[in-house]
């Protein structure tokens, strides 16, 4: 499907607040978004959402042979779906090079940094081993889904328990969950991507970049790091130039952020420990509030203003009032400001209204037409408001036969 | 692997190298008279081959075209007999796909693409033997055939590999000491402005010694820039004074 | 006089019977939503039953994906020069056709200075399901009344099909509290797109996640965040 292009109106507005370390939705430049990790009741299940990014891994283990030149060793294949439902740049069919890209970068996360113990997957060596399978599936694209993709496979790594197997012999028996406990995956650590994007030739760096910031972005570089300090991968994409200085800036950066974030995967795990532990509900059903059916809400963020913490999307009803006290207290000086507002007249004026009618033609889709719509033809006229009233350019067309909004009871 | 070292005691790798020290480059320009740009190049027991056709008209879908740009297409191709087992797919595989990708990003930022809004630029890499050091093979192999083209770049793009073993870093590594499961950092660079067009890195690294392998690294891409600039430079100034022979005659 | 039903919520397959008709007028115009099925009135879209004089009864229907209308006012994004003409993206199936004389001044020899990748506002003049869509700068006397080229800045964001009508209805509560507050100037396109500009970026910033916020907010809910932005706002800008 064709993606909406960008235009060069939303570039420059965001380029331009970059250059002043403003952010669309009132983040830091090296803040991440609001990180959401839950486990499905399956184990190996992990879903992970960072702000609106969504993405679904799934750890799957089978027995097979091993590869020839390693035969004491499990196999671990690890593979990132982009799903055409998360973004209309993905495609059905023929993975993409950008999939393809995502899906090299976690496998060199994963496998080559040897994360998991592979020799602890072999079953009888040079002829069966476990074969275990990443599969990470995006759900929906609102920007850096390789950090989203990382932690969630890693976590799904952690909460993954494979059958437990016992040789005798010649016999090799796989114990059903029911007979006995399965058996964890041996993680030697936990590497994570980092992902930082550079704009105007490198000069401004920014952290986990939303959908719009990576369209505007001119090269992006990502480190997978472990909270060793241990670098598991680097790579630089994209077409700017970078000095040696600023790889090293950011792999100091990326240090702080996969500590921090390591300590939330290892909580929620721990939480799903202790929910299965004491028979509590757990999977993706809990995380569901069942009291309305659609999921239309967002989550505040939290924005810094001064001193003072305020949201600055809106949230549910009761939150907003709750907030608003804390505002009455602190905002001593911003009275004189308020106060000035409200002298102003609330003019608000139609500047332009529709003065002519486009030629019409062709027979309307709709059953008739009223002949009502003629006479506004010459009620237009153009309001000069003084500048320092408020000015809203409203294109409102009174010929239109368009749904013009009749609000009857306040909006639901 | 028991019993190997990449690094011996005295300072000795697996193929008689020390440390710092490139493997032998040999190359020539110009091998091929229908592509716009050829180079053929050696690094050690690595042999890339690689053309260069355009700017050209686009071809397959117009669609596809940038209104200011020239669109960059590369292929990276490794021939069957290129590698210790016989390789079943030559191209197509996940691996061929990226280092694709890569190719196309590395030039995208060093090609003066503004110049030829519109058109299409192809640059199709064939890996010969493979002994390690792919990437840097094929991309120093492509800006020689970017050159012999006339294409106009910011500079030349300089690539090579390195790792790290025994508190060393050691640099233009063979595919036995890839293998091995150490480090490897790959980086392609602008050497005059030093200015990094790619970096990569596998394997485990702590971030105390990324600075220490990224310089010697660096060192390595200049001084196989100096190897291939004098050449390039004694051919071009052979060239110019056998015009000048004849314009004269 | 509105059926007593209106604004009542419907679902696909339910049936109106015996809707009221004004005395003044003898047909009633079905809108979007609601289908005729020889002689009983089926809906076909699920929301809310809206009326308005004299006679054009509608469902309001939530949705994000717009499909071109004649006469719709829109904001386009240039994708490409052909000839005489310019694809505009409008958010529809198709792209629409801009000619470049379809702006205020323009002639053969005097073209209107437009890039791909720019945003304008215009109106869409041939618009049904067989036929790629058409938009045009100005109106049928040849002036701009407002429309073409927007530029100088401000941001353009998406929003869902509801929220721009409630933009664009002269109750709209968020307009006017806005408007108490913030200087601004306002594009609001039917195809879900809106354009913002204010005196700095926090403001417009402020105001275009505002906007985006208030889309399930009441009244009164709306007016409170109105308040609370205002307050962030002249708090960050004092720094």
């Amino acid at each position: 499907m064709r993606e909406t292009p960008l235009s060069n109106c939303e570039k420059e507005f965001i380029l331009n607040n970059i250059k002043e370390h403003r952010r669309l939705d009132g983040r830091n430049a090296y803040d991440y978004r609001d990180i959401r990790i839950s486990f499905g009741v399956s184990l190996g299940c992990c879903h992970v959402e960072m702000g609106k990014t969504k993405v679904l891994a799934q750890v799957s283990c089978e027995v097979g042979q091993p590869k020839q030149t390693r035969p004491h060793d499990g196999v671990l294949f690890v593979n990132v779906e982009l799903s055409p439902m998360a973004s209309p740049a993905f495609e059905q069919g023929r993975p993409s090079e950008e999939s393809v890209e995502l899906s090299r970068l976690m496998e060199r996360c994963l496998k080559e940094s040897r994360c998991v113990d592979l020799e602890s997957l072999c079953i009888v060596s040079g002829e069966k081993v476990w074969h275990v399978r990443v599969d990470i599936h995006v759900l929906n694209h609102e920007g850096n889904i390789l950090d989203c993709s990382s932690i969630a496979a890693i976590s799904a790594l952690a909460h993954f328990k494979r059958p437990d197997v016992s040789v005798q012999g010649e016999e090799i028996t796989i114990h059903p969950l029911e007979e006995k406990d399965p058996v964890g995956l041996s993680i030697h650590h936990m590497p994570l991507l980092v992902s930082f994007s550079f704009f105007l030739q490198g000069k401004y760096l920014l952290v986990d970049p939303s959908e719009k910031e990576e369209k505007v972005m001119d090269g992006k570089m990502v480190i997978g790091m472990n909270k060793h300090r241990e670098i598991c991968t680097l790579q630089v994409t994209g077409q700017n130039l970078l000095l040696k200085d600023q790889v090293l800036r950011c792999s100091s950066i990326a240090v702080t952020k996969v500590t921090k974030t390591t300590e939330l995967i290892v909580q929620a795990l721990e939480n799903d420990k202790q929910a299965r532990l004491r028979g509590e509900k757990h999977g993706f059903a809990e995380q569901i509030s069942s009291e309305k059916v659609t999921s239309n809400h967002w989550r505040e963020t939290q924005v810094k203003v001064k001193e003072e913490v305020m949201s600055a999307s809106g949230g549910s009803g009761a939150e907003s009032e709750d907030v608003d006290s804390d505002m009455e207290a602190g905002s001593g000086d911003s009275q004189t400001d308020a106060a000035r507002l409200k002298d102003v007249e609330p003019n608000v004026d139609i500047v332009a209204r529709g003065v002519g009618a486009i030629g019409e033609g062709g027979a309307s889709r709709w059953l008739d037409l009223p002949k009502t719509t003629q006479t506004s033809k010459n009620k237009g006229k153009l309001k000069r408001s003084h500048p320092e009233e408020t000015e809203v350019k409203q294109e409102y067309d009174e010929d239109s036969e368009e749904e013009t909004q009749t609000v009857l009871n306040g909006v639901q | 692997m028991a019993g190997m070292e990449l690094l011996s005691d005295q300072g000795f790798r697996m193929d008689g190298r020390k440390s710092n020290e490139l493997r032998r480059i040999r190359f020539k320009k110009g091998v091929f008279n229908q592509a716009d740009g050829s180079a053929y190049l050696e690094q050690g027991n690595t042999k890339v081959l690689a053309a260069v056709y355009g700017p050209h008209e686009i071809r397959g879908s117009k669609s596809k075209a940038l209104h200011d740009r020239v669109l960059i297409n590369c292929q990276y191709s490794m021939a069957t007999f290129s590698t210790q087992d016989r390789k079943r797919r030559p191209r197509g595989d996940r691996k061929s796909q990226e280092m694709t990708s890569h190719l196309k990003q590395t030039f995208d930022a060093v090609v003066l693409t503004e110049l030829y809004p519109k058109t299409q630029l192809d640059i199709y890499v064939e890996v010969l033997q493979s002994d390690g050091g792919n990437y840097c093979a094929s991309v120093n192999a492509a800006t020689l055939a970017l050159m012999d083209a006339g294409i106009p770049m910011k500079d030349y793009v300089i690539a090579c590999a390195g790792s790290f073993t025994r508190e060393t870093p050691i640099i233009d590594i063979n595919h036995l000491e890839e293998s091995s499961g150490g480090a490897e950092v790959i980086m392609a660079i602008l050497p005059r402005c030093d200015q990094i067009v790619f970096l990569e890195m596998n394997s485990r690294l702590h971030e105390d010694h990324l600075s220490a392998v990224m310089d010697h690294v660096m060192a390595g891409c200049k001084d196989i820039f100096n190897v291939l600039n004098q050449q390039v430079r004694e051919e071009l100034v052979r060239r110019t004074v056998q015009d000048s022979l004849v314009d004269s005659g | 006089m509105a059926d007593k039903r209106v604004g009542n919520v419907f679902m696909p397959g339910d049936v109106l019977e015996d809707l009221q008709v004004s005395e003044s007028v003898k047909k009633i115009v079905l809108g979007p939503g609601l289908i005729d099925d020889g002689n009983r009135i089926k809906i076909s879209k699920p929301g809310i039953l809206r009326f308005r004089e004299p006679g054009i009864y509608w469902i309001d229907c939530h949705q994000k994906r717009y499909v071109p209308s004649k006469g719709d006012s829109v904001i386009g994004i240039i994708t490409q020069k052909a000839g005489d003409i310019f694809r505009v993206d409008i958010g529809g199936s198709e792209q629409a056709s801009l000619s470049y004389l379809s702006f205020e001044g323009a002639t053969k020899r005097n073209r209107p200075d437009v890039k791909v990748g720019d945003i304008v506002y215009a109106k869409l003049l041939v618009a049904n399901k067989d036929m790629e869509p058409e938009v045009v700068c100005i109106d049928s006397y040849g002036r701009s009344s407002g429309m073409g080229v927007i530029r100088n800045g401000g941001f353009l964001f998406n929003a869902s099909l509801n929220l721009v009508r409630k933009l664009l209805s002269p109750q709209c509560a968020l307009v006017k509290s806005l408007g108490h507050r913030f200087q601004f100037e306002l594009a609001v396109g039917l195809n879900g797109r809106v354009w913002a500009k204010s005196k700095s970026d926090i403001q417009t910033i402020a105001m275009a996640n505002g906007i985006m916020a208030s889309e399930f907010m009441d009244n009164n809910q709306i007016k409170a965040m109105c308040k609370r932005l205002s307050r962030a706002v002249s708090g960050m800008e004092v720094e």
